[in-house]
């Protein structure tokens, strides 16, 4: 079959102007009709190659042509006056528009609002999905699920010829994504083309016909899905890093008693009921993907979630539902978005450092000593390797390595007895993160419990005793560190293959 | 030591007490070129005092709810039903009862905003425009149109008391003011954190050394003063304090970091309140008698007042001594407008000018800042800076 591709890109390159190189020449071509599935793991470039197909960014080198005309768009209008529409992971919609305002709403070529005939056009649009909304619904109402699907139905409402689908399914229950699936194919028998990425491998291999994978940079596999075997597809994605990692894997370790338990915890829409433990002395990796409920775990076993159920227990003392409570109890949590919930940007490292446990530095435990809070900060300053002009520059000024040292001083020198750390390595430079995971093991060996999150697998395999694999808010399985490999953890945290519940 | 030092002298930290002296020299210049009385006179100060503590006692607690990242209009609402409630009750009951019902009242005003906005999630500009307009509504049905009077004197007599403060008594806080920041810089404290109690403590001898008149003033005064040294050491230099900077800085971080958030800002609103009902009695009494428009408007000047002494409408940053001297900018203007007799028409051009001057120079010097900062970043490779998001989370936010 030889048709012209409807969108290509040939030797493009891009490299930031920090230095790094995120494309070395990726060439992709888009086939009519077909979903084509875009894959590759955290840093392969994925996201870079859908910033520039979609005009969000422009490449270094190389072309991208569209219907056979080399274009360079700058901007994500431009693509999509070309035909080109894409639907990210969260696509902003406007709450308190109705879906039928929601679903139109940009597109201007006629100066009146015609409320009858968009209903009727979004009417047959779902026709043609083949999925049933109220076009009176205000969005504000709708579930997480439908709301993807107003963003599909606006995209589908240019009547694009290249649809971008980036993530779509993280925040979709199994029955909202097999709606949509359904909606694709059907429209791809129309003759609409999709381009579909995808952490979950089960879903690009049910759903697509062609797969381009990249690895750092670089297109490592170009072929029809069904030339793909699964076995083959993981090792394209992990490459050669795999041999390297298990020899580093660390040796299994004695471990002491049980210092966290949880019991039946769940949280509506996130998690089902998940059961875990963490021993003193013990590095417990949570291996999931974007979406999987592992940093609503984390947060919710530090009782942030309050509509979470079930039990967390503390040296067996249960943990009342705050987190003030759980900071007594002796947990502490790094969390993912440092900037945001973990530190206090204008103030000074010693007082950031020392905000968890201030009343143990207090005199009478009602008036701080600036003597004692400057002592700690210095410390840490030493111990952690935080580069910064002294104890006293605001850790809004660090950089992401260095203000990630502060929060996790914050509790390494408390008396903490399970650090749950939500990746706390992301956004770091590598020497940063190499310096991280050291003081991970530092703690463990110490005699506290750790619960590490991290989406980069290969990291919690070499930190790690133990990976619970989370997958879709359920505990798909409980591997030991020195038993597993990359191969197995993807498997099974991307759904190709079926865990043992643990 | 020697930046510190700079740092609290720089515009950005003193700049209102620096706009506070350039007005009273430019008011005591001119004064003087035109032949009136002193403009520096014990006299004029001690009324300039006068004027302005009861406004200054609410903004050092606008400060506090400020600092919490909260917001709350109502307080000279909340004052007028004070003094109303207090009027009311004193003849029956006495004074001790009237004062207590006053303050349980603003207490209560104060949960009731605490509540809505803190548990029920309302907005706090909304939530206490709402008790803004109702508890004046309760003020004028209580008094219908009239003013009231109160026979029993209790309040007329504490709120235009004059205290003295003996010379011997006033040298020895001086120095104990001084002498408290000394063994605070040397455990540690900046300069910057003990600014206030230099010069606090300096202020208190040079004026019992050369201007002992001055040590007399009404009680409002005193309770001003102590109130602003009280909370302005709880700010610093407690637990509390920090938690309460921490809770308004970011909140979520706060709470991360187990600190009783909600605790926090609650607790903000209720003593706001109970302090505003303590300034609605004392307002009563000065005239020992209330009318439905009393205190019409008082909340906008206080918040001025704060935004004057620099304290962010989005929490985290304020200080209790800055908006007492953000008060007395304030109560000065309209002050030296009448010694000056230009009369009162444009006094409250001047006093808007000079609110958004000052707002605008807070912005602009904050964000040179910043700016300079993200210069300084771009320059550097590598290592984004903390406040940068994640490379991914680019396309989708």
């Amino acid at each position: 079959m030889v048709t012209s591709p409807v969108l290509a890109v040939r030797d493009v390159e891009k490299t930031y102007t920090s230095g790094t190189r995120a494309l070395r020449g990726v060439s992709m071509r888009v086939q009519p009709g077909t979903v084509h599935g875009l894959i590759g793991a955290n840093g392969a470039g994925k996201s870079t190659l859908i910033k520039i197909l979609s005009g969000w960014q422009q490449a270094s080198a190389g072309t991208v042509e569209w219907k056979g005309e080399p274009v360079d768009w700058s901007q994500p209008g431009q693509a999509l006056e070309a035909g080109m529409a894409a639907v990210h992971q969260h696509t902003p919609l406007v709450d308190a528009m109705t879906v039928v305002e929601n679903v139109f709403l940009g597109r201007r070529e006629t100066k009146r609002w015609d409320a009858a005939a968009r209903r009727t056009e979004l009417l047959a649009l779902c026709e043609r999905v083949g999925y049933e909304l109220n076009p009176d619904e205000l969005v504000s109402e709708l579930s997480v699920g439908a709301r993807q699907m107003v963003a599909i139905l606006q995209a589908l409402a240019r009547d694009p010829d290249v649809v971008l689908l980036d993530e779509p399914t993280a925040a979709l229950s199994p029955a909202e994504r097999e709606v949509l699936f359904r909606s694709v194919r059907r429209l791809r028998d129309a003759g609409t083309t999709f381009v579909y990425t995808s952490h979950f491998l089960d879903e690009v291999m049910a759903l697509t016909d062609h797969l381009t994978v990249l690895r750092d940079g670089l297109v490592v596999v170009d072929s029809p899905t069904a030339d793909v075997t699964v076995e083959s597809l993981v090792t394209a994605i992990v490459g050669k890093r795999l041999a390297r990692l298990e020899a580093a894997a660390p040796a299994a370790r004695a471990v002491g008693a049980p210092v966290l338990r949880v019991r039946g915890l769940a949280s509506p829409g996130h998690f089902g009921p998940v059961d875990l433990t963490v021993h003193e002395g013990e590095v417990v990796g949570l291996a999931g993907l974007l979406g999987s409920g592992r940093t609503e775990l984390l947060e919710a076993i530090y009782r942030a979630d309050p509509a979470s159920t079930g039990e967390v227990r503390v040296d067996d003392i249960s943990v009342r539902h705050s987190p003030r409570a759980a900071v007594r109890a002796g947990l502490a949590l790094v969390p993912e978005d440092r900037a945001r919930q973990g530190f206090i940007r204008d103030w000074e490292i010693w007082r950031n450092i020392s905000l968890p446990y201030l009343s143990g530095m207090s005199w009478r435990r009602l008036l701080p000593q600036a003597v004692r809070e400057k002592q700690l900060a210095l410390k840490a300053v030493d111990d952690l390797g935080i580069v910064a002009g002294s104890a006293d520059s605001p850790v809004g000024e660090l950089s992401g390595g260095n203000a990630q040292k502060v929060v996790f001083a914050k509790w390494v020198y408390g008396p903490a007895r399970v650090l749950l750390l939500d990746e706390p390595s992301a956004g770091v430079d590598v020497g940063a993160k190499a310096d991280i995971l050291q003081l991970v093991r530092r703690l463990a060996d110490d005699g506290r419990g750790v619960l590490m999150v991290s989406s980069e697998f290969e990291e919690l395999l070499t930190a790690c005793d133990r990976i619970l694999v989370i997958r879709r808010g359920e505990i798909v399985a409980d591997l030991t560190a020195a038993d597993t490999d990359l191969h197995e953890v993807t498997a099974l945290a991307s759904g190709l293959k079926e865990g043992l519940p643990a | 030591m020697n930046s510190s030092w700079r740092r609290s002298l720089a515009p950005r930290a003193a700049g209102v007490v620096y706009a506070f002296i350039a007005l009273v020299a430019i008011l005591t210049i001119t004064s003087a070129v035109q032949g009136r009385p002193s403009y520096l006179s014990s006299v004029n100060l001690s009324n300039i005092l006068d004027q302005s503590a009861l406004i200054a006692i609410l903004a050092i607690f606008m400060t506090v709810v400020l600092i919490s990242g909260n917001f709350d209009l109502s307080v000279a609402s909340t004052a007028a039903l004070a003094g109303t409630v207090a009027l009311k009750t004193i003849d029956s009951y006495g004074p001790v009862v009237a004062l207590l019902a006053a303050l349980v009242t603003g207490a209560l005003v104060g949960l009731v905003n605490a509540v809505l906005v803190q548990k029920l999630g309302v907005n706090a500009f909304i939530v206490t425009l709402g008790t803004l307009t109702a508890v004046r509504g309760v003020v004028q049905a209580i008094l219908d149109g009239q003013s009231i009077t109160a026979t029993d004197t209790t309040l007329l007599d504490l709120a235009t008391a004059r205290w003295t403060l003996p010379i011997a008594v006033a040298i020895v806080i001086g120095v104990l003011l001084i002498a408290g920041a000394v063994v605070l810089v040397r455990r540690g404290s900046s300069i910057v954190a003990t600014a206030g109690l230099w010069f606090a403590g300096l202020a208190l001898i040079l004026l019992a050394v050369f201007r002992p008149l001055m040590l007399t003033q009404t009680a409002p005064v005193w309770i001003m003063l102590v109130l602003a040294v009280l909370t302005a050491l709880v700010l610093r230099f407690t637990v509390v304090g920090r938690n309460l900077y921490a809770v308004g800085g970011n909140p979520e971080a706060a709470r991360l970091s187990g600190i009783a958030v909600d605790r926090y800002k609650m607790v903000a609103f209720v003593v706001n309140g109970t302090v505003a009902a303590m300034v609605g009695v004392l307002y009563a009494g000065r005239f020992n008698s209330v009318d439905p428009t009393v205190l019409t408007g008082g909340e906008l000047t206080v918040i001025a007042a704060a935004v004057l002494g620099g304290t962010s409408l989005f929490g985290g940053s304020g200080y209790v001594a800055k908006s007492v001297v953000g008060t007395l900018i304030l109560f000065t203007l309209s002050n030296g407008f009448n010694v000056l007799n230009i009369g009162s028409n444009y006094q409250n051009v001047v006093q808007g000018t000079v609110l958004v001057a000052a707002a605008s120079l807070y912005t602009a010097t904050s964000g040179r800042e910043r700016r300079r900062f993200r210069l300084a970043l771009r320059r550097g490779k590598g290592d984004p800076p903390a406040s940068a998001k994640p490379e991914e989370k680019v396309l989708v936010s």
